[in-house]
């Protein structure tokens, strides 16, 4: 087996990892504290994509990244205010089917707007290139994009385990009712926590953007690998998405070489393993999974 | 009068009546096709409401069981036996059993969003292998041009023979499903839904009910499966993908599958003639089919028919109120609990 193939497709299983690691925080954030399963968040990523074509092509490469998300994050809030919120606290199929609706409506509006045809964003100028290190040739933006990866999940990594808003968050996880009795405002916070999740999406398609073709399909693409990664990891738990993340990647990016076919199934394999033999997740520390019952 | 409130209530018969008629119904009797299709999704609903309305499980991934008796009657019909249609859609109705049998061994302690997201899991994984094992299923292009065969020697060639075959089948799952729901079972599923602890207390063991009822549903699932794949005589991924399973639950819900026996039904109507109708006239059809599910969800979670019941409901209360004691609730009326307020 070349080492040099199995090098350059661990690599790009980290970089695919981190990825999906951006886009399940914010999934995991809105499903600990708001508990709603949000499927329209790969539509969400979709949408951040999609700005970001648009805006890059017009205003330039700068204004875009920080426009996209932003815009993403505004769609999020009318989500929440609008549709979310009035499924607080009924059968979780309501909220999963809500968001899910959406995203469906969604997924056409992309196309009536930027119509069905995929898109392609070239890559910044400064991330042009190749890198060479010894025997390994490897892209220079893949490289970028891990590291601002990395930078997003420590930033968010930090927000919720060093600050006093991130000690609410994971209140908010444990008992939401409580966090309202102790005087937080909880609404606010769920609407908090689904725009900073909307903008998680959107900048994770941002920097996705210039890697994958950009078509109205990538949102549901992504969204099971998002899901996965979260319960793989458990709920609140940064780091366990982080590692899930990787874990899910490498292993994908991998088994090309053992089962080219089939990898699209390890993830849901995972998936099923770990939560039988750890309901909560790899690092979970609080499940709103339902009644789990410690067998 | 008390004959005839029953009907009303309970109406298999008129539904029987009315799918009889219809390829003699003038204009709309033509879509026989149309017809098969609203009949197969009627099984197919109202097997899956048996675990979404009456054990209150939420399963997201349903459309992997009927994918599975497609697939089974598909590659029965391609490898084994093509003479009769009866014994492939025996083999789907068993595979969809199988499978719900032993997933449902894995899964029958899981609930609220648990369980959505293992079935979501499970029918992705037997959407990437129906869409990547080509040599068996075809991959991409699926199992197409089968040929299908006779029922009892009658060519099912012509439409409208076809149309009465499914009729047929219509009748007896639709007799089973009712059958089942009115039993014992039925009611002990609705206590569990309701409150599982209590049902449990009761001595019920309710995980055994689950694995049951989740099993039958698998098995209607198939069947009706197979019998869209003797319609369309062709079997495809696309049915195992998970947001396919999200029409199953959108019919249901629409109809009103959570208050009413009768709601997948209603659902499945409105569902198949919308979307065969405005796919034939807009492209962007999936716009409306998404906000649908939205405002169904805000404006009417419990249905249809889910209106009717609050409006009998309210019929009832104003009689007690009037002194009118002889209008008594049976049991058919189901109740609307199925929105688990936070209890926490």
């Amino acid at each position: 087996m070349n080492v040099n193939l199995v090098l350059a497709l661990f690599f790009n299983g980290i970089v695919l990892g981190l990825i999906y690691a951006v886009v399940a925080v914010g999934f995991s954030l809105v499903l600990g504290v708001a508990q709603v399963i949000n499927f329209s968040h790969g539509i969400l990523f979709a949408f951040g994509a999609y700005f970001f074509w648009s805006i890059s092509n017009t205003a330039g490469f700068w204004i875009a990244l920080f426009l996209s998300p932003i815009l993403v994050a505004i769609m999020g809030l009318l989500i929440e205010l609008l549709l979310v919120r009035r499924v607080y606290g009924q059968d979780p199929l309501f909220g999963l089917l809500i968001t899910f609706g959406f995203a469906l409506a969604m997924e056409e509006v992309i196309r009536m707007i930027w119509g069905k045809v995929a898109r392609s964003v070239s890559t910044p100028f400064f991330a042009q290139g190749q890198l060479i290190m010894g025997d390994i040739i490897y892209s220079k933006y893949r490289i970028i994009l891990a590291i601002f990866s990395l930078l997003i999940l420590l930033l968010v990594w930090w927000v919720i385990t060093r600050t006093s808003f991130g000690a609410i968050i994971k209140a908010g996880m444990f008992d939401s009712e409580m966090i309202s009795a102790l005087g937080h405002n909880l609404p606010l916070l769920r609407t908090g926590i689904f725009v900073i999740g909307a903008f998680l999406a959107g900048l994770a398609g941002v920097i996705a953007a210039p890697l994958w073709s950009i078509k109205s399909g990538m949102g549901t693409d992504i969204l099971m690998p998002a899901f996965i990664i979260a319960l793989i990891g458990g709920l609140g738990s940064i780091k366990g998405t982080i590692i899930a993340g990787l874990l899910v990647g490498t292993v994908t990016s991998l088994a090309v070489l053992f089962i080219p076919r089939f990898t699209d199934i390890l993830p849901y394999l995972m998936l099923i393993v770990v939560l039988f033999y750890k309901p909560k997740g790899l690092f979970g520390e609080v499940t709103i999974l339902g009644e789990v019952r410690e067998e | 009068m008390n004959k005839k409130r029953n009907i009303l209530k309970d109406p298999y018969l008129i539904i029987f009546l009315l799918f009889f008629i219809y390829p003699f119904v003038p204009y709309i009797g033509k879509y026989k096709a149309l017809g098969s299709e609203l009949l197969i999704w009627s099984i197919f609903a109202l097997s899956f409401n048996l675990v979404l309305g009456y054990a209150g499980l939420p399963s997201f991934g349903h459309g992997a069981f009927y994918g599975v008796g497609t697939y089974a009657t598909a590659l029965t019909i391609m490898h084994f036996y093509s003479k009769d249609v009866i014994i492939p859609l025996v083999v789907a109705a068993f595979f969809g059993g199988l499978f719900t049998f032993l997933y449902g061994y894995l899964i029958k302690r899981k609930r609220g969003i648990y369980f959505a997201l293992l079935t979501i899991a499970f029918t992705q994984i037997l959407y990437v292998i129906g869409f990547r094992w080509d040599e068996v299923t075809g991959g991409e292009t699926g199992i197409t041009s089968l040929k299908i065969g006779t029922f009892l020697g009658i060519s099912l060639k012509d439409p409208l023979y076809f149309y009465y075959f499914i009729f047929l089948l219509f009748v007896f799952a639709l007799i089973i499903i009712r059958r089942i729901a009115n039993s014992p079972v039925g009611k002990v599923l609705l206590a569990l839904k309701q409150d599982e602890k209590r049902a449990q207390y009761l001595g019920f063991n309710t995980e055994k009910y689950v694995w049951y009822i989740f099993t039958v549903s698998g098995i209607f699932a198939g069947l009706a499966g197979g019998m869209y794949c003797l319609l369309h005589s062709s079997a495809f991924a696309d049915t195992l993908h998970w947001t396919k399973s999200g029409d199953v639950v959108m019919a249901t819900l629409l109809g009103g599958g959570l208050v009413n026996f009768y709601g997948p039904i209603v659902g499945s109507l409105i569902f198949i003639t919308a979307r065969e109708f405005l796919s034939a006239f807009w492209d962007n059809w999936m716009l409306l089919y998404g906000l649908s599910f939205i405002i169904i969800i805000l404006f009417i979670p419990t249905g249809l028919l889910g209106i009717v019941e609050k409006i009998r409901e309210k019929k009832h209360i104003d009689s007690i109120n009037n002194g009118n004691n002889n209008s008594t609730m049976n049991g058919k009326s189901r109740p609307t609990k199925i929105l688990t307020k936070e209890e926490r």
